[in-house]
């Protein structure tokens, strides 16, 4: 690990001090900060060692929430609800079209929470249980921003503003 | 009904029923409510009938007792917005138009309780409502400490697990730890965040408090049933044909005048109280009562018309349900598996339509052998779908 990166790690977990239960804070933190979006195994170890929290613990924690990710993430993200409303509205053909139109790494079907990534790391699709737009279903978000009743040509459109566009 | 009754009829329960997105001035608000007693107070909301509004209908009243006797030197006062029933989104409403009542709610718990220390424990999926609601926390931070109250709220963000809207859960994960429910007893209001007497009340409860100690408790009493008190705000969505999803309605409606109003009239089923709720089939519409007597509801009202498959729908909530599950306890990790697996199994011929029978008392052991609610209300979509829309399970 580099240097800067245990400092970097140093601060957030100093900017934490004293706090109750910052573990969840601190990780948040630094996998916002690392360019691909995840924890690696190196830097869960070093915030383990800092914090004296057991390494298994730490590995406990990020392996239960759904925010975090052992492995890197694209550039891009796009989530899909699958909630009640938006799965019996369709939402499972965007993420059909979604699937037919990138490779990508390590799917295993299903679409229950789903997180996966393209080879090239160019988009992450996840699965989300409700985003709580109900009323809008079906409902995506794409790099933090919400859509609501969308159909597969508006994702399509979607799809060709994201930055560095192949579509 | 055609659509202009049906409009009109909307307006007037809009105009019965305005308490918690009326827009009105607050600002004497804090002042008035700072001068009243702690007993006071606690005898409103005894009064009014409150009960809690994520849906398991706690009297309020009781909470707060029981937290105020709790012999310690710190309390806390947890707003649980960590909204994540599919099919609800009142608390994101609330908290994005009326964040101003929601946190004088949790000053008046902590008054009446004795708390210094407030959180708001927000969903992760919410992060976008987060620099609007800090701003406002700040605000209002700031205005109590100018009148001289030792009380501040912190907002935590989630980080995205069903299961923490569970309070014991919630109180795990707002201590740094997964999200796994605890044993209950204790109860949070005598052990709860760090071991503390703990109040977790639901976004909505602490805007009803707030309303109910500033206008007094016959505004909120006056209206519902003797025991579903009060107005409750409702999330409709899946086949309504209007474009609004929320609305605050008094409690005791039955589902036939609920989905006369919201639909176009051809709906076979509702889903009460999102995924972990009850399905309500068309024969039952006209004598099952929305509230605590009928079916209870966090406020997810999910209608589905008769072009919809109930088998998707079920097999939709149990997936959600087995990905949900915190793997803890062994009725809700393994049971959930197996009612999912259970279906597909007599859906595709494996297994004779009779081996439902065998499910149906698998749910109903893990009702009452699963650790908390989550695995508790796996168990009611699974029941109640199979009992009304057996043959769709089938064929």
């Amino acid at each position: 690990m580099k240097a800067a990166l245990k400092k970097e790690i140093d601060g957030i977990i100093k900017s934490y001090d004293g706090t109750h239960g910052s573990l969840l804070g601190i990780l948040e933190e630094i996998q916002k900060r690392n360019p691909h979006n995840y924890l690696p195994e190196k830097t869960l170890a070093y915030t383990a060692k800092k914090t004296g929290i057991p390494p298994a613990k730490v590995y406990g924690v990020v392996t239960f929430y759904s925010f975090f990710s052992l492995i890197p993430q694209g550039k891009h993200c796009i989530s899909i609800c699958r909630g009640t409303a938006c799965h019996t509205k369709g939402s499972r053909k965007l993420l059909d079209y979604l699937r037919s139109s990138f490779e990508f790494e390590g799917d295993t079907g299903g679409d229950a929470k789903l997180f996966i990534t393209t080879k090239d790391r160019y988009l992450t699709v996840r699965t989300v249980a409700c985003f709580g737009q109900c009323a809008l279903a079906p409902v995506i978000e794409v790099d933090g921003k919400i859509y609501g009743s969308v159909t597969v040509e508006e994702l399509k459109k979607i799809l060709k503003k994201l930055k560095g566009s192949r579509q | 009904m055609d659509s202009s009754t049906r409009e009109r009829r909307i307006a007037e329960h809009k105009k019965r029923v305005n308490l918690i997105f009326k827009k009105c001035v607050w600002d004497d608000f804090l002042d008035r409510a700072l001068e009243m007693s702690p007993e006071d107070m606690l005898e409103k909301v005894k009064e009014s009938g409150l009960r809690g509004r994520g849906g398991a209908g706690f009297p309020t009243w009781l909470k707060w007792k029981f937290a105020r006797e709790a012999e310690a030197d710190e309390k806390y006062v947890i707003c649980n917005a960590d909204e994540g029933e599919p099919g609800t989104f009142k608390d994101r409403a609330i908290l994005q138009e009326q964040a101003g009542k929601v946190l004088p709610g949790m000053l008046v718990c902590a008054k009446v309780i004795g708390a210094e220390k407030g959180f708001i424990y927000l969903r992760g999926e919410y992060a976008y409502l987060l620099p609007a609601l800090s701003q406002e926390v700040e605000n209002f931070n700031e205005k109590i400490r100018e009148k001289g109250e030792r009380f501040s709220i912190e907002i935590k963000l989630g980080s995205g697990a069903y299961v923490c809207g569970e309070e014991t859960a919630l109180i795990e994960s707002l201590e740094g730890n997964r999200g796994e429910p605890r044993n209950k007893p204790p109860f949070p209001v005598s052990e709860g965040y760090l071991g503390k007497p703990t109040v977790v009340h639901n976004v909505e409860t602490l805007v009803y408090a707030s309303i109910i100690i500033s206008e007094g408790p016959e505004c909120f009493k006056s209206l519902g049933t003797s025991d579903s008190a009060g107005a409750k705000v409702f999330c409709i969505s899946g086949d309504t044909d209007l474009d609004e999803g929320i609305y605050e309605l008094e409690m005791g409606m039955t589902i036939k005048e609920f989905v006369e109003l919201f639909s176009d009239g051809d709906i076979k089923a509702v889903q009460v109280g999102g995924a972990s709720g009850h399905c309500v089939p068309r024969k039952k519409f006209a004598d099952t009562i929305i509230g605590f007597e009928g079916v209870p509801t966090g406020g997810s009202m999910v209608l589905f018309n008769s072009s919809r498959s109930m088998y998707n729908v079920l097999h939709n909530y149990l997936e959600f349900f087995e990905e949900e599950s915190c793997g803890q306890c062994t009725p809700c990790r393994i049971g959930c598996q197996q009612l999912l697996k259970g279906i597909e199994a007599v859906k595709s011929g494996e297994k004779p339509s009779e081996y439902l029978d065998d499910l149906v008392k698998l749910a109903g052991m893990m009702k009452i052998s699963a650790k908390c609610g989550l695995g508790q209300s796996a168990a009611n979509p699974f029941i109640s779908i199979v009992e009304h829309f057996r043959e769709e399970i089938m064929y």
